[in-house]
């Protein structure tokens, strides 16, 4: 018998309103778009789905949408990528008229479209919205809107480099490229790294020898798609159904003799899933 | 006519709970249904009960609430009446012996459904005459401890059947037990059509889900996807779940370079929608007492690649036909089995579609009819509530009895069916 969590709000082709009204139904199509299905307590009046950013003051920021009845007696709202969502945490809210609003709970989040996308090439703007559960079991949207974007792939590790296959969007790639490790707390230590181009796809080369040497600490990666004249664009990893990469997308460190002793150097993402690199101190001769 | 299940705790989260609460919402539609838990921890179920469905405790746990029983002194003497040799002994105690043997006597309901073996000694013992006893068995005989076996045999004769999850497991109860005019059936688990729409299988993802526990074998499928990737590096596989695997299997992934194709996604909740992203289903298991993960798949619209490992993969999966058995244990005929499907779209396609179909005999509809037969056959060669009932030692085991030939003919026809399509 499996022991997996199972479904929260059980079969719900028969469940009552009441229940359903508080949990969304969330799909997403792949050019970014989400639609949000909740039950139809009946209350008369307009009803609207309310995006609120998370930390953004008062008042904060937020996005009303229209819920209208669906054909399956359900109430929906679009959200489609064209309008614009910063870059953060949008909690989900409900508001019926004249009642205050009230925070939803996921329902079955359908985020298929959203695996292995590929934005088409032109899009001046990646505009990413990845709807999730918060471990207080309400629902989120994290949404991510860069342009340009510098998308990482399949990252391989060997005893000398790690190197970090990607595709760019919205700004050409030269061959003048190349990557910054930027110290994260001495922004103004900037390692310099070569990058090999195919096209809108990059490969960046990346010597532990560079970063392990500095000691202990944590670089944040960014392409310069056209070398020193052109943009900055940070590494990170969108273009999934993933909404947080740092624990399922982990890599090998590699360990190495420095003048600081015995390191260990690999990458991660970040909470906001950028890519970055630690060095980190390792223990006496685990395996070498 | 009156259903009543008695469960350990439905207001949290199990597979048992589950399909207690499928079927009994399935049950629901033409019957009146109460599922009695004995301990309530919470205001609210966790899963919603279908309409219909009355859910009530015999004993509240819920802390910091004037009805706490957890601190009263017969709570804290051990049980005499649910077995000591039960995996759930500990939580059980003189109190619960007496609440659940009161329930027991003043049941009003025409079946009572016990759903584990504590609880179906409880029901065998102490139902008040009428009601027919139906006890489940989750689990699987050979994981019982043999003192479990044997106060079991003791007690089973006085129930009027007994279901388990697999004809396998039926088998091993019919050959072990010797249950004189028990009835003793086989009714898989239920699992309800998935609200979402089934996978496609455009998506290069083999995906498996279970707890990172050494039965499951994922060690093994990983080793088995690193064969698949040297000969298809475009497909990738999750692993859904948590367990104290994890970092083991992280290790292992790591020292065979599978960074990029393997991934420990975590739990997932609910998972219909993690299924809909794959296009094929993996099952490593070295045991499935059912082999729930299997039937979700299927309803997703994923043919399934599993072990055939006991009891349940066999009687789920027509090899071939709707998905594909491979020997236990062995990472080469799992790679091969993944590698069947992934380099011949048609075939995968084909088999998506038959388990799609294969799986619909697992709705919580189709299953509710097996136990509404079953429970009105008992019920009509009994209910020994009557002046009568004096006889019902004899009277009952004969109702099971004969009800036995009956399903025996029925059994014997599914299972050179089943056969013929596995050829």
């Amino acid at each position: 018998m499996t022991t997996l969590a199972p479904t929260p709000a059980g079969d719900r082709h028969s469940q009552a309103d009441d229940v359903t009204a508080d949990r969304a139904d969330c799909q997403a199509d792949s050019a970014g778009g989400l639609t949000f299905d909740i039950g139809d307590p009946g209350t008369p009046g307009p009803a609207h789905l309310v995006l609120r950013r998370r930390d953004s003051g008062h008042p904060a920021e937020e996005v009303r949408l229209p819920l209208t009845p669906a054909a399956d007696g359900r109430l929906r709202a679009a959200l489609p990528s064209s309008v614009r969502l910063a870059e953060g945490r949008w909690d989900v809210h409900v508001q019926h008229a004249g009642e205050e609003s009230h925070r939803l709970a996921p329902g079955v989040n359908d985020l298929r479209s959203l695996v292995d996308r590929v934005p088409d090439g032109t899009g001046e703007q990646i505009a990413v919205r990845i709807p999730y559960a918060t471990k207080h079991g309400n629902l989120t949207v994290r949404s991510w809107l860069r342009s340009p974007h510098a998308e990482a792939g399949e990252i391989l590790i060997s005893e000398a480099s790690i190197d970090i296959r990607g595709r760019v969007y919205g700004t050409p790639l030269t061959p003048d490229a190349y990557a910054e490790a930027v110290s994260r707390t001495e922004p103004h230590r900037v390692q310099r790294s070569r990058v090999t181009v195919d096209g809108a796809d990059f490969t960046v080369i990346l010597h532990y020898g560079l970063l392990a040497d500095a000691g202990p600490g944590r670089w944040n990666l960014w392409l310069r798609p056209a070398g020193e004249s052109g943009p900055r664009v940070r590494i990170a990893r969108l273009l999934d159904d993933v909404p947080d990469k740092k624990a399922i997308f982990t890599y090998p460190f590699v360990r190495s003799e420095t003048r600081h002793g015995t390191v260990e150097t690999g990458p991660y993402y970040t909470l906001d899933n950028d890519l970055s690199v630690h060095v980190r101190a390792a223990g006496p001769g685990k395996d070498s | 006519m009156h259903i009543s299940f008695l469960i350990h705790n439905a207001y949290g989260i199990g597979g048992t709970i589950r399909t207690t609460y499928n079927l009994a919402g399935a049950l629901a539609q033409q019957h009146d249904v109460e599922i009695v838990s004995v301990f309530r921890h919470r205001d609210e179920p966790v899963f919603t009960p279908a309409e219909g469905v009355r859910v009530r405790h015999l004993v509240d746990l819920r802390e910091d609430t004037p009805g706490y029983e957890g601190d009263d002194p017969e709570h804290a003497r051990r049980a005499r009446t649910f077995p000591r040799a039960e995996g759930r002994y500990e939580q059980y105690s003189a109190l619960t012996d007496r609440r659940i043997a009161g329930h027991l006597a003043t049941l009003e309901s025409d079946v009572v459904v016990g759903t584990r073996p504590g609880l179906n000694v409880h029901l065998a013992l102490e139902t008040r005459r009428g009601p027919v006893r139906v006890g489940q068995e989750h689990l699987t005989l050979d994981s019982h401890s043999s003192a479990l076996r044997t106060r079991l045999r003791g007690v089973y004769p006085r129930l009027d059947a007994l279901t388990t999850t697999t004809e396998a497991d039926a088998g091993a109860y019919r050959r072990k037990m010797r249950l004189p005019g028990v009835h003793i059936q086989a009714v898989p688990n239920p699992v309800p059509e998935p609200g979402i729409e089934p996978a496609d299988g455009s998506h290069k993802w083999v995906v498996a889900a279970g707890r990172l526990v050494p039965v499951k074998r994922y060690d093994l499928l990983i080793r088995a996807f690193d064969k698949v990737r040297a000969q298809r590096p475009d497909w990738r596989l999750r692993i859904y779940g948590g367990g104290k695997q994890k970092e083991a299997l992280r290790a292992l992934i790591d020292e065979l370079g599978l960074y990029n194709h393997v991934y420990l996604m975590g739990p997932a909740n609910p998972i219909e929608p993690e299924w809909a992203k794959g296009s094929i289903a993996a099952v490593t298991s070295s045991l499935e007492s059912f082999g729930m993960t299997i039937v979700e798949a299927m309803r997703c619209g994923l043919p399934v690649v599993s072990t055939d490992c006991p009891h349940g993969p066999g009687e789920i999966i027509a090899n071939g036909v709707d998905g594909r058995l491979v020997e236990v244990g062995n990472a080469d005929a799992i790679a091969e089995g993944l590698l069947e499907l992934i380099n011949n779209d048609e075939l995968r396609q084909q088999m998506a579609h038959a388990a799609l179909e294969d799986s619909q005999r697992f709705d919580p509809a189709r299953i509710a009819e097996r136990y509404e037969a079953m429970f009105a056959a008992l019920a009509g060669r009994g209910g020994g509530a009557g002046p009568g009932s004096r006889m019902r030692g004899s009277l009952h085991r004969a109702r099971g009895a004969l009800l036995g030939g009956a399903y025996a003919v029925r059994d014997a026809g599914r299972a050179a069916l089943s056969k013929g399509r596995t050829a």
